[in-house]
């Protein structure tokens, strides 16, 4: 492999919980190999140096203030490429929820009588402000998808967003589907990737990957009550992960 | 019963023998419940095996062509490359007719032109002990013909009130039974036991197709204008589920995965479905089956038209596994019941 100068690249926290840049650092071996690669100039979670000087800006979470609008505008303009990192990134997450109330009341209740101190608006995945040229989905992402991503994009390929539903991954896994086991998920109408890492562990797909590219939600709807959920079960079922399912 | 020479009869004790001595010498996959639902599964005991009678919801494909498997290891720097070959002794145990009818066209599949050296290899170490089955309401193999098989496994076990009537289709199946399971020739009364058995089998079937099977390639090749696919493709969500568990798709796609050393790699098979959104998208972003409809369509044609040309035989088994596992409740024979009539009336 010829030498080359390493792309700076910088990770950026936005309205989250920094579990995916944690999935990142848990990529202990591979890390050495990731930094022959880049030069990582700013990284609040592991690393007490800052830098503006970047090429590749990954941003977890979530905007949520008029301050991250303003921030995350200014990163668009210095970066060449900026890949979202996660749930809150690519859908808006579960920040989301709160978008269902007044953001008044979002307030009050969260933070009682200091609730005057906080500025706060509505919730939302990073591409409603920006542009953003790759999205790496999940709750939190997985590491094997990061370092996939990794090396297509300093080998120059593109990289490849799963397109199929959570059912392929069930299948692969040997799952008995969930609806068999009376239970409800979302796995047939969103992006999978995960490995069905949630039902193999006796849980359910509860979306946090958006809907894949041309999901059959009516027909989901549809099945969700015939299985006996109500409209409002359907409802709060399909919108649990973000407004926006990317 | 002409044939009686070639049934013998093994104790349960027997059987258990059997298992034990596979396990012995070779990986063992026997069907258990699985959260209540019948699957088949590594186990590491006979007392594990229960011979379940209804199909399981994921075919046994997976033993011979894995969902996930290495082709080649590469190094770039190196730029040498060595072909991977994982295969190891192995017996699944408790398959039933349909699925030793669909394991018999997947070795016709691999082994037609190039030879498939990763499928061939495995399927060569492989064991195939069937055992009986009873219809439940998706099951419809009777409709395309034999609801029992004469060939293509290496022990069938019926199972009686007490042991089991075993049937022998390779040396490699009698020798084993010879070694472990005792056998001795079955009286007459377990015969007729047998018989009964078959009977009452035969008389189950709910599900059944309304022409032969000779007759559906033909009635499938007009039905490419039917309304029948738009209705279905309209509440299909595309997810794969009945590629995924029919034992008899066998599309996969090839990809090479490069570590974040971006030197060492593998060249990677994964299963693939024509049903799902990118199968049919190529190069350019150009897709020849855009819709859930157009790819349904492609899916049932291949199934009963368009592999019988190659092959000489319809490629759905009955099993009727893609119904069962289809949420929006597309079910196989019914679609084709529809074809049937609609065929009739032009």
């Amino acid at each position: 492999m010829r030498d080359f100068e390493r792309p700076k690249a910088a990770f950026f926290s936005f309205t989250s919980c920094e579990g995916c840049q944690l999935a990142i650092l848990s990529c202990e071996e591979a890390l050495p190999e990731i930094l022959k690669r880049i030069e990582v100039v700013n990284f609040r979670e592991a690393m007490s140096e800052r830098s503006d000087d970047y090429k590749i800006a990954f941003i977890e979470g979530s905007v949520s203030t008029e301050e991250e609008i303003a921030r995350v505008t200014k990163i668009r303009e210095r970066a060449d490429f900026v890949v979202a990192l996660g749930a809150c990134a690519t859908t808006g997450g579960l920040n989301c929820l709160k978008n269902r109330f007044p953001m008044d009341d979002v307030k009050r209740i969260v933070y009682g009588k200091d609730a005057g101190q906080i500025e706060t608006v509505p919730a939302r995945p990073i591409d409603s402000v920006i542009k953003v040229d790759y999205r790496l989905h999940g709750c939190p992402i997985s590491g094997k998808e990061f370092l996939a991503f990794f090396a297509d994009l300093v080998m120059g390929r593109s990289p490849r967003t799963p397109n199929y539903p959570v059912c392929v991954d069930c299948k692969m896994a040997g799952n008995i589907c969930v609806f068999e086991k009376g239970m409800y998920c979302v796995g047939p109408v969103t992006r999978a990737g995960c490995d069905a890492i949630c039902v193999t562990y006796g849980s359910v797909c509860w979306g946090c990957r958006g809907y894949v590219d041309d999901p059959n939600v009516n027909a989901h709807r549809e099945t969700l009550k015939r299985y006996g959920l109500t409209a409002k079960g359907v409802a709060q079922k399909l919108d649990l992960y973000g407004g926006k399912k990317q | 019963m002409e044939e009686n020479a070639q049934y013998l009869y093994i104790t349960d004790r027997g059987f258990k023998a059997l298992v034990k001595g596979l396990l012995k010498e070779r990986r063992v996959y026997g069907t258990v419940r699985k959260d209540g639902f019948p699957a088949f599964k590594e186990i590491s005991g006979a007392e594990e095996i229960e011979l379940v009678q209804t199909p399981t919801h994921l075919s046994a494909k997976e033993f011979l062509f894995p969902q996930r498997e290495v082709l080649l290891k590469f190094d770039i720097k190196d730029n040498t490359h060595e072909a991977v070959v994982e295969a190891g002794d192995q017996a699944i145990i408790g398959l039933h007719p349909c699925d030793i009818r669909a394991i018999g066209l997947m070795d016709r599949v691999f082994s037609c032109g190039a030879q498939d050296v990763n499928y061939l290899a495995r399927r060569g170490r492989t064991i195939l002990i069937g055992s009986d089955c009873m219809p439940d309401r998706y099951c419809f193999c009777k409709s395309l013909g034999d609801t029992d098989v004469d060939s293509g496994f290496d022990i069938f076990l019926h199972r009686l009130k007490t042991g089991f009537i075993a049937r022998t289709g390779t040396e490699v199946g009698a020798d084993l039974i010879r070694k472990f399971a005792g056998p001795r020739m079955p009286s007459p009364r377990e015969l007729t036991e047998l018989e009964g058995l078959r009977t009452r089998r035969e008389g189950s079937f709910t599900a059944t197709l309304e022409a032969p099977p000779e007759a559906l390639p033909g009635i499938y090749a007009m039905s490419d204008e039917s309304p029948v696919w738009e209705r279905i493709g309209s509440i299909c969500y595309g997810c794969g589920s009945c590629n995924n568990v029919c034992p008899t798709c066998y599309c996969f796609d090839v990809r090479d995965e490069v570590r974040a050393n971006l030197n060492d790699g593998e060249r990677v098979r994964t299963w693939d479905g024509c049903t799902l959104d990118d199968f049919a998208r190529v190069s350019g972003g150009h897709d020849f089956r855009k819709t859930r409809a157009a790819r349904l369509k492609h899916r049932f044609n291949r199934k009963f038209r368009y592999l019988s040309g190659r092959f000489d035989s319809l490629f759905c088994v009955g099993c009727g596994r893609c119904s069962r596992a289809c949420l929006v409740r597309i079910n196989i024979a019914e679609v084709t019941n529809e074809l049937i009539r609609e065929s009739y009336k032009k």
